[in-house]
């Protein structure tokens, strides 16, 4: 039975549709515009315009960057601060859950009590700053990875679908006389693929796009990621731009210098931000549900 | 449960604690490794906060520098420069709060009004794309979309009249607020949303076909059921982010104003979060950072206990 279609209801629906549709164009241009500018040749970019395709077609601004090394090794290092602080998190974090999701842990209150408190309430900025010097993690691969080992929102969601794990499977492997070791390893990790695989990709994606501990604890260039080669590009990009401002008053020559170098190092930026983002658009569309289950998982307890 | 099974049990429970860990020594393992990372990376910067209350010089053992009481709390509120840093994360969060708070409620509610389940579809997915791109990314994206030399939003405004001229809105401080929250919505309307189109989807639909036969139109049924419906997310949410009130997103700040480099907006983007990382970082005046951090936290805190007490005594859903 369908109800009456009210003029209200005739409007909403327009609204409806008339949002999504703004959303998705808003949504959708920056990240085509980009797109474009980095597949076009740079010189025709400044003379602007160009909106969601390549109006001269090239590789070239992908051949520049590519030909830099400090992409390439940056590019390593973003790739395994992920795999590593992917897996080792997961580790940790699982196991933390898997415990904390049985009632028959002694201590369980404390333990719970222990990791609900940072939650809310942390010690800022400078204490960690310092907390990370004195453990001599500065300039190291290993402040990517040591200090995000347990995520608390991530082990929470976790124990929530531990703890609603049946009963059954595990009782009847302690009769069996199973170590608790051997049940998480061997019976629950393996039916428990839909978390897993939601927590590894938020951390996965955590790692990937992480700028600040870089920017904070590693001054080596060699161990930049990828966000921060980008934030540098960025920068001077910036600086260039503002070169091209303060010419623009002045003689034709000067200002079609700066314009050039300007559209130049934009198109580089635009480059060099594609393939940041590359792997994550990419993988995106396959992926995106295991985060929405995440969500759902966290929103039962709620 | 044999009876032996059941003595031993007894008795473990009787047994002093270590005890009882060394019996149960197979789970305990999988807790403690990541209990201690928690000690060490969540207790330890807490027992941190000490240096707020003593002049910590580069060299001291940290918690181990002279003790100057409320010294540096008397010079925070003292500081013109954290007046204006107070007043831009209280801001920014307020007009968050007001905005970027209920759009993505309006957006699940509009979802869940599509009919057509591919575009639904395709819309939901479009809409969370943004949220896992990082702000270094995102920022570059809007200073091309906002750009005064071509920028999408310029030329449409101009396009249609409503401006005479470009306006260059990341060189302009009083834009910066506007573009806070713009931004914002941008990167994460679709992603916040998801909690609500989930509370949404598990309203029962017996409720709908109930008030249909009454004769409700669809706007009725989406105000008195679907709203009333995800009412408790609603309030705990709230809750969280009037706990976070005087977070304001770092990364944020720090991207759109290219790590404070850009000097025209710092007056309107510095936020406590940004405070603490220059002054403390960038100046080396750690204790007075760390004073400013202690401020956030506490108040913060003190944020989500009273909310969380308001919600309760209006019987609400509250968080504990």
């Amino acid at each position: 039975m369908r109800s009456r279609k009210t003029f209200g209801d005739v409007m909403l629906v327009t609204l409806v549709w008339l949002s999504m549709i703004i959303m998705i164009v808003f949504t959708l241009y920056p990240f085509l515009n980009s797109l474009a500018i980095s597949l076009n040749n740079a010189d025709d970019t400044t003379r602007g315009g160009v909106t969601i395709y390549p109006r001269v077609f090239t590789l070239r601004n992908y051949q520049t960057i590519f030909a830099n090394q400090k992409v390439y090794s940056a590019y390593l290092i973003t790739i395994m601060r992920t795999v590593l602080g992917t897996i080792s998190g997961l580790f940790f974090t699982s196991t933390l859950a898997f415990g904390l999701s049985h009632k028959s842990l002694y201590g369980r209150k404390y333990y719970t009590m222990l990791c609900l408190i940072p939650m809310y309430f942390s010690g800022g900025l400078i204490p960690t700053y310092f907390l990370i010097r004195q453990l001599g993690l500065t300039n190291s691969f290993w402040v990517y990875v040591i200090p995000n080992l347990v995520n608390l929102w991530n082990m929470l969601l976790m124990r929530t679908y531990f703890a609603n794990t049946p009963d059954a499977l595990e009782e009847s492997a302690r009769i069996d006389g199973a170590s608790y070791l051997r049940i998480f390893f061997q019976i629950i990790l393996p039916i428990s693929t839909p978390i897993t695989a939601t927590i590894a990709l938020y951390i996965g994606v955590f790692h990937w796009n992480s700028w600040f501990d870089a920017a904070m604890y590693v001054n080596d260039q060699a161990l930049k990621p990828m966000q921060s080669v980008l934030m540098s590009i960025i920068n001077e990009s910036r600086f260039a731009e503002q070169i091209a401002a303060t010419a623009a008053g002045a003689s034709l020559d000067v200002s079609n210098i700066a314009r050039s170098n300007q559209t130049n190092v934009r198109s580089i930026t635009m480059a060099t931000m594609i393939v940041t983002i590359l792997p994550i658009v990419m993988m995106y569309p396959f992926i995106q549900r295991y985060f929405i289950k995440g969500i759902m998982i966290g929103s039962i307890k709620g | 449960m044999g009876m032996l099974e059941k003595r031993r049990t007894a008795a473990v429970h009787r047994a002093p604690f270590w005890q009882r860990l060394l019996h149960q020594w197979d789970l305990q393992i999988l807790v403690i490794p990541s209990i201690l990372f928690i000690l060490l990376f969540a207790y330890v910067p807490m027992y941190g906060i000490v240096m707020a209350f003593q002049e910590f010089r580069l060299g001291d053992f940290p918690g181990a520098s002279q003790w100057v009481g409320l010294k540096q709390f008397a010079a925070l509120m003292k500081d013109p420069n954290f007046g204006r840093v107070l007043r831009n994360t209280v801001v920014i969060s307020l007009l968050k709060l007001a905005i970027n708070f209920p759009i993505p409620i309006i957006f699940a509610l509009f979802v869940n009004e599509l009919r057509h389940e591919r575009f639904k579809r395709i819309s939901q997915t479009i809409s969370y794309l943004p949220h896992f791109i990082s702000w270094v990314v995102a920022a570059r994206l809007m200073f091309d979309f906002f750009s005064s030399d071509g920028g999408a939003v310029n030329q449409v405004l101009v396009g249609l009249g409503l401006l005479d001229a470009p306006i260059p809105f990341f060189n302009r401080g009083e834009y910066y607020w506007a573009l806070a929250v713009f931004t914002d919505v941008w990167k994460e309307m679709g992603w916040n949303s998801i909690i609500f189109i989930a509370a949404i989807a598990s309203v029962d639909i017996q409720m709908y076909e109930a008030a249909e036969i009454d004769g409700a139109s669809r706007v009725q049924k989406l105000w008195y059921i679907t709203l009333a419906a995800i009412r408790p997310t609603i309030i705990l949410l709230l809750i969280f982010t009037v706990g976070g009130l005087l977070n304001a997103n770092f990364d944020q700040s720090m991207m759109l104003t290219n790590q404070m480099g850009n000097k025209l907006l710092q007056e309107y983007a510095d936020i406590i979060d940004t405070y603490v990382y220059r002054v403390g970082i960038s100046q080396a005046r750690f204790s007075y950072a760390a004073a400013a951090g202690v401020f956030k936290a506490v108040i913060n805190f003190a944020l989500l206990m009273g909310a969380n007490m308001l919600a309760d005594r209006l019987g609400e859903s509250a968080l504990f």
